[in-house]
């Protein structure tokens, strides 16, 4: 890392710039703020930041929208701050592209951990080499389709593969349940989650070392799931 | 009855004068044309009266027929076969023909009484169509039965849990003997005793209540239509009371909803904050004027945070109507002041001028009319953008005291207006922008309610917009210090 990060903080809440952007900047990162959806997406497109922290109540634009857009043209990682009681817009946020999410209020380290994830995955992307992860003792090798803990191979079935090879070129990032039903049994899935939660408990039992406390394969809940790298 | 015998009497007289004609002036002799002319004087009287009339008409007529013009004249005997058969002939011919017409006449006036009782069926069940109220429901039912049907009294009873429940209407004031009323009711027949006539109400084959009614009552068959069209309008009155408590449950559950996302939203963004500048003041990394900054944020919050929970109490405190309104004599610039005073902090950034009408005090309950100012001051304050002014204005009528503030913002959108006043509304352009509550207005409009007050807003022509308080006072000129004995 030869500069310092740079994060787009995106809320209309003064107090709320107040109080974040300096526990950014307190952290080494650089920090720009936009108070509306149209700043936000014009600075997204000027400052090129490496993370957006994007709270969903906007006054001009939905944060939604705001994502869809940045989304259409920038793969940079977006956390989305959610203040609402439903879960809806954030799911909604997460379909359209952000990555991550964390719910108002948070603590400090919430938020920071959530970066720093996010972060990982900028920089880790630039250098990644192409067909395989390293998660751990874990390896899955997209090529050759198979996924090895320590020395030994798992064997896996094409559907656990494949939702475990979802999951792991998306590492770290929130997949909603919308998301990888649609991705692993096609559209018309979507409204069917507990074919996901069979294959989830598959793969569990496969890859965890403890598939009672799950340590790779962690779910949000009601939201979707992650695969854990740090 | 009268009327009929001045008929009689008439037709009696034209038999009479007829015969008198026909013997002293014309000298008529013909049997056939005296006939007739008898004959059209009964068929006259048979259109124009009861049967009885026209009856007696044809007997004198016969009897002046044979007397005077069948030969031998003046007897009663008559010579001719021939004749008899003229005489009966003509007897026979006017009764049926008085018969017929007679017939003919009371089926039109049949017809006319049935068309009327169609009428005043159909304008009581106008008058049930046209009730809302459904507590009201009965008592105007009744007024409305008595009044189209012209009786002295009519009353809907319904057996209630102890006795009878009854909504009377007309001049006339009836006790009801509820033995009577319970026998009526279960033998489910139409029953007269004295001066009432009962009628069960139906829908159905069951008897859901009674309609009393004294007076003139209407025909049998249109007293079995009432009361089943007071069943019909009782059954609409019970199902409209039904729609609105349940419209009632609704718009509860909708507020509870309401509150519950708004005071979500509300309470996460200064606890987010507070908690993250918390933390942040702990942190060794902090310049001086870092945790000043920190630490104004944190108590800025706080002070917001307290006003939600006030506002929140407040409006606890109008739902369960324990607002206690105590008036006494204040100058109104004293309210105006309490009001400033309560807003503080929140109204720096725009510049405040009062202007007072006239010197006077007002007997009002101060508190709760300061605490409904202060909220438009709020409102006013959040709303326009800094650095315009504010203006309150103090006027008073004969027997009330307005109290405006006008504002130079963007002025009232025609979206907002209908829902301003309307809890956790906080106007369609302003996302969440500002910092508002969405319960200043609703509280200002509940506080007002129990003062005997009311609050209004409107656009100014030159811009911004104007909400103005009124309460109901009782005015009188100030008095100076000096003069106060």
């Amino acid at each position: 890392m030869t500069r310092s990060a740079r994060i787009l903080l995106v809320d209309d809440e003064v107090p709320i710039q107040k109080a974040i952007a300096p526990l950014l900047r307190s952290r080494g990162y650089e920090v720009d703020v936009a108070g509306t959806g149209a700043e936000a997406l014009s600075m997204a497109a000027t400052r090129a930041p490496d993370v957006i922290v994007l709270d969903l109540g906007l006054p001009d634009l939905e944060g939604t929208e705001v994502c869809r857009r940045i989304r259409a043209t920038s793969a940079v990682p977006i956390i989305v701050l959610s203040a609402r009681g439903s879960d809806d817009d954030k799911v909604e946020a997460l379909d359209l592209g952000a990555d991550d999410y964390v719910t108002k209020p948070f603590s400090p380290e919430e938020l920071l951990a959530r970066v720093r994830v996010a972060l990982r995955r900028v920089f880790s992307a630039d250098s990644a080499e192409v067909g395989r992860l390293t998660v751990g003792d874990l390896t899955i090798d997209y090529d050759r389709r198979r996924a090895v803990r320590g020395e030994d191979e798992i064997r896996l079935t094409p559907k656990e593969f494949e939702l475990l090879a979802l999951l792991a070129r998306n590492a770290d990032r929130v997949l909603t349940n919308r998301t990888i039903l649609k991705a692993i049994w096609g559209a018309n899935a979507v409204e069917q989650p507990e074919h996901l939660w069979v294959l989830i408990g598959q793969l569990r039992k496969k890859i965890e070392p403890d598939p009672s406390q799950p340590h790779y394969l962690v779910s949000e809940p009601w939201v979707g799931y992650r695969l854990v790298t740090g | 009855m009268p009327r009929h015998l001045i008929r009689l009497a008439l037709s009696l007289v034209a038999v009479g004068l007829l015969t008198l004609a026909d013997v002293q002036w014309l000298q008529v002799s013909n049997g056939t044309t005296v006939a007739l002319g008898f004959l059209l004087i009964v068929l006259v009287a048979a259109t124009t009266s009861p049967l009885w009339v026209a009856i007696t008409t044809s007997v004198a007529a016969m009897i002046s027929f044979n007397f005077f013009f069948l030969p031998p004249v003046r007897t009663l005997t008559i010579a001719d076969p021939q004749n008899w058969v003229a005489l009966f002939t003509f007897l026979a011919v006017s009764l049926v023909a008085s018969n017929l017409s007679s017939m003919a006449r009371s089926r039109t006036e049949e017809a006319l009484a049935r068309r009327d009782e169609m009428t005043r069926l159909f304008d009581v069940s106008r008058d049930v169509l046209l009730m809302t109220d459904s507590r009201q429901a009965l008592p105007d039912l009744a007024r409305a039965v008595a009044r189209r049907f012209d009786l002295d009294y009519a009353a809907i009873c319904l057996p209630g849990v102890d006795g009878w429940d009854i909504a009377a209407g007309g001049a006339l004031a009836v006790s009801l003997n509820p033995a009577e009323l319970s026998r009526a009711f279960s033998g489910n027949q139409r029953v007269a005793s004295g001066p009432l006539t009962l009628v069960p109400l139906r829908l159905g084959a069951k008897p859901t209540g009674l309609l009393a009614i004294s007076g003139h009552a209407p025909e049998a068959g249109a007293l079995d239509a009432l009361g089943g069209m007071a069943a019909i309008a009782i059954e609409r009155a019970h199902f409209l009371e039904e729609l609105k408590s349940v419209e009632l449950a609704r718009q509860r559950e909708e507020l509870k909803s309401a509150l519950l996302a708004s005071i979500g939203h509300d309470l996460r963004t200064p606890l987010t904050a507070i908690g993250i500048a918390a933390s942040n003041l702990q942190a060794s990394w902090l310049t001086d004027d870092d945790r000043r900054e920190q630490s104004e944020l944190v108590l800025a919050e706080v002070t917001r945070l307290t006003r939600i929970f006030e506002n929140i109490l407040e409006m606890a405190r109008i739902d369960a109507g324990v607002i206690a309104t105590t008036e006494q004599w204040v100058h109104p610039s004293e309210i105006v002041e309490a009001a400033r005073d309560q807003v503080g902090p929140g109204l720096t950034g725009h510049a405040l001028s009062t202007s007072i009408q006239a010197d006077v005090l007002a007997r009002i309950d101060p508190r709760l009319t300061a605490a409904a100012l202060a909220q438009l001051l709020q409102n006013a304050a959040q709303y326009a953008p800094a650095g315009t002014s504010i203006d309150i204005a103090v006027t008073t009528t004969d027997r009330e005291l307005q109290l405006s503030v006008r504002d130079h913002g963007r002025g009232i959108t025609s979206a907002d207006a209908p829902h301003l006043f309307d809890r956790f509304y906080r106007g369609a352009g302003s996302g969440s922008r500002s910092t508002g509550t969405g319960m200043g207005l609703a509280i200002a409009r509940g506080l007002l309610a129990a003062a005997h007050g009311r609050v209004w807003a409107e656009n100014c022509t030159d811009g911004g917009a104007r909400f103005t308080i009124a309460v109901a006072a009782d005015i009188k000129p100030a008095q100076t210090g000096d003069s106060i004995s």
